[in-house]
């Protein structure tokens, strides 16, 4: 209880510093949390209908096979894409944290370039590379005298190059974590390995890999969520097609609320996202024991 | 504690992360002057004190301009007679219909707004044009189709557009391909089509046969032609009819075209490409689209000569779709006055025939005719004023249900499904049949 109390006991200086931070946090994210759960229990069209309706949005939900579909898409994306996430951005901060390349600053910035686009931006640059007839990407190929692939027809290859330019906006900042975590380990532990015959692929695997591993549990966890809320991109690149097949929960809750004018089902479809995002975490958090023992 | 404060904050936040996902998105605006606009009245009323000036008027329009643009023309005109100036919000139609709530709730709305819909869904925020123009100056199917409100007899918007759905074809492909193109008296059948878009794509030079726009009013003239409709009188009531047999047939129909002689990518809703530039860019011979394509087609396509063919006959004759875009003043923007002065001015003679030569359309008064200036145009242009003949009454019927204001670009992503080989077009009428009579509490005939 004093500790409680304790908590919330500080001089003026400190509540100035938080204070704007807290602002922040409860206008943008603690209001819109606030009202997007008043509205999933609502029929909020967006504008002049909004009526009590209980847990109909969230029957709604939990009864539409579109929703069902949709976040078992989403979830084979995020998993499909995770260990690429993970494995990229690792192998190129070891590759520029390498005493032997030369002209690693060069290849950090360029890595990290993309991390600095917008990702609408990025998907419509890769939209208009991997466009079906008139894309940069189908051009080479018929140069080549290959046949032009159906970039915008195939579900597989849609998702291929979502993948691809999801792994490319995101390596750059993965990667920067890994370079951190990288330098943070002591040069003697890999003196006494070299002392003792280890070899550089032993060193990475027995030595670097362990000692990431709080490193790797924040990409895991960074990389799940943002892999689960992908939006932007696909936006840019497919709109969520051909058909439905590059359609995920997020596109699906947009589309619900903003085009369909069903705020309150969006709201609610949003709730219900949440809190699986949540489990997801402390599963994550659980399994990983936060990444804190090896 | 601290272990479980970290915990509950973490929650939090992605909590707050997944539900700030529901997040607006802006318009692009163009201000083409410089003065701020002032506060208007409000008033409805068609007598004004005297003609405003030294104001901005605020205009929501879908598109940039380009050129041969006859509103931006004709705005930019009446500015500079007028001494006011012209500030023009741009967002697409389909944006609009989430845009404009969000600014009435801010009130932040235009003085005019050039929409397909919004004065229709929402009759209520927008001026009774009756107490601005005298509508009897105005051709009937035009106010009834294009100003009408969808829920009373209200015109709330002027039509500016009034357009039909029309078929555009490559006579240099044709030629090549020893194809004659079909005429007002001997139209062909949509299995003629199919065929001939096969040919065309052998012998034509060209990659497609066929390409249509994305658009299920474009779609919906096939179903029309063979007898469906989206809905059926039921008394004062409707049944919802879209997953007819009919229809699905007509569906089934149009996903092998696609597969066969179309641009699929573009049905399949992979791709954001846009089925006009394949035509002006020659790479499909003929194009499902709008009369509004005839002015751009004329100013930009040189490197081959294009024609206007009539709709192919369905099992149930031809079909056409005719709609268009309104100018609207919704009730509650800054300057409505403003508004109905412009209005006012660009309906009478001598603007809208100047309007209407630069629009290269059908008009919407009862005495302006458009005039084309060449032969060739002007047979294009008695083809385009043929289509109107097609017009199906099951088409009046559906419009007559508003079935959009329960649901719309549902049924048009129930095509694609179809079209990319996600369901079975069975499957995907069946289910937008489903939402469409649960939204609007129709029942169903199939």
């Amino acid at each position: 209880m004093k500790r409680k109390k304790q908590a919330f006991c500080h001089d003026r200086s400190f509540w100035m510093f938080v204070i704007p931070s807290l602002l922040l946090f409860g206008v943008f994210f603690l209001l819109p949390l606030g009202m997007s759960v008043w509205f999933s229990f609502t029929n909020y069209d967006g504008w002049k209908t909004m009526d009590f309706v209980g847990i109909k949005n969230y029957l709604d939900i939990l009864t539409s096979g579109d929703f069902y579909k949709t976040l078992s898409r989403t979830i084979v994306y995020t998993v499909c894409n995770l260990p690429f996430k993970i494995a990229i951005p690792l192998l190129l901060a070891a590759l520029v944290t390498s005493q032997s390349l030369k002209g690693t600053t060069i290849v950090r910035t360029l890595v990290y370039i993309p991390v600095l686009f917008s990702a609408l931006v990025a998907g419509i640059t890769i939209n208009w590379m991997f466009g079906q007839e008139y894309g940069l990407v189908n051009f080479l190929l018929q140069k080549a005298g290959i046949n032009p692939l159906q970039w915008s027809l195939n579900p597989v290859l849609a998702t291929v190059v979502i993948s691809v330019a999801s792994n490319w906006i995101s390596a750059g900042y993965y990667m920067l974590l890994y370079v951190g975590g990288i330098n943070n380990i002591s040069k003697e532990l890999y003196e006494a390995a070299s002392v003792d015959g280890a070899k550089k692929a032993q060193a990475f695997f027995q030595i670097t890999l362990p000692l990431l591993m709080p490193t790797t549990f924040i990409v895991l966890l960074l990389s799940t969520v943002n892999l689960l809320k992908e939006y932007a991109l696909v936006q840019g690149i497919s709109l969520g097609g051909p058909g439905s097949s590059t359609t995920y929960i997020v596109q699906y809750i947009f589309d619900q609320g903003f085009n369909q004018s069903r705020y309150g089902y969006a709201s609610a479809a949003g709730i219900v996202i949440s809190i699986l995002f949540i489990v997801i975490a402390v599963v994550q958090f659980k399994a990983t024991k936060g990444g804190g023992e090896v | 504690m601290k272990k479980m404060l970290k915990k509950t904050m973490a929650g939090v936040m992605i909590a707050a992360l997944a539900a700030g996902s529901l997040a607006g998105c802006g318009g692009s605006s163009k201000d083409s002057g410089g003065a701020g606009g002032q506060g208007g009245s409000g008033n409805a009323g068609g007598e004004s004190a005297g003609p405003i000036s030294g104001q901005t008027l605020q205009v929501m329009i879908s598109e940039e301009p380009g050129e041969g643009d006859a509103l931006g023309s004709a705005l930019n005109k009446w500015a500079e007679e007028s001494g006011n100036e012209i500030k023009q919000i741009i967002i697409s139609h389909d944006d609009m219909l989430s845009k404009f709530p969000s600014m009435a709730k801010n009130n932040d709305l235009p003085d005019l707004v050039a929409t397909t819909r919004l004065h229709q869904l929402y009759p209520e925020e927008f001026v009774d044009m009756s107490t601005v123009l005298d509508l009897s100056l105005f051709n009937d199917s035009a106010l009834k189709i294009v100003g009408k409100s969808y829920s009373s007899d209200a015109i709330t918007g002027i039509p500016d557009q009034y357009t039909t759905t029309c078929m555009f074809y490559n006579q240099d492909a044709f030629t090549a391909a020893g194809i004659e193109a079909p005429t007002v008296d001997k139209p062909w059948t949509w299995d003629e089509l199919y065929e001939n878009a096969k040919t065309l794509q052998e012998k034509g030079g060209v990659k497609y046969g066929f390409a249509a726009d994305v658009s299920r009013a474009r779609y919906d003239i096939l179903m029309y032609a063979n007898g469906g409709s989206l809905v059926q009188q039921d008394g004062d009531s409707f049944k919802v009819a879209v997953n007819s047999p009919e229809n699905i047939q007509t569906l089934e129909r149009f996903v092998q075209a696609n597969n066969e002689v179309m641009p699929k990518a573009i049905w399949a809703g992979g791709t954001t490409d846009n089925p006009v530039e394949y035509f002006k860019n020659g790479d499909a011979a003929i194009l499902l689209s709008g009369s509004w394509n005839y002015n751009t087609f004329t100013n930009e396509i040189s490197k081959f000569a294009f024609g206007v063919m009539p709709t192919p006959k369905g099992s149930a004759g031809q079909s056409a779709i005719i709609g268009g875009e309104a100018l609207a003043i919704p009730v509650n923007g800054k300057n409505p006055e403003l508004a109905k002065q412009f209005l006012t001015w660009l309906y009478e003679k001598e603007h809208y025939t100047e309007f209407l030569q630069i629009r290269k359309e059908p008009s919407v008064m009862n005495d302006i005719t458009y005039t084309p200036d060449t032969d060739k145009a002007k047979e294009d242009f008695e083809i385009i004023q043929n289509e109107a003949n097609y017009v199906t009454d099951t088409f009046m019927v559906d419009e007559s249900s508003s079935w959009r204001t329960y649901k719309d670009n549902e049924y048009r992503d129930a095509i694609k499904r179809a079209v990319a080989g996600e369901l079975p077009a069975k499957d995907a009428l069946d289910g937008f049949a489903k939402a469409l009579a649960e939204s609007s509490k129709w029942g169903t005939a199939y």
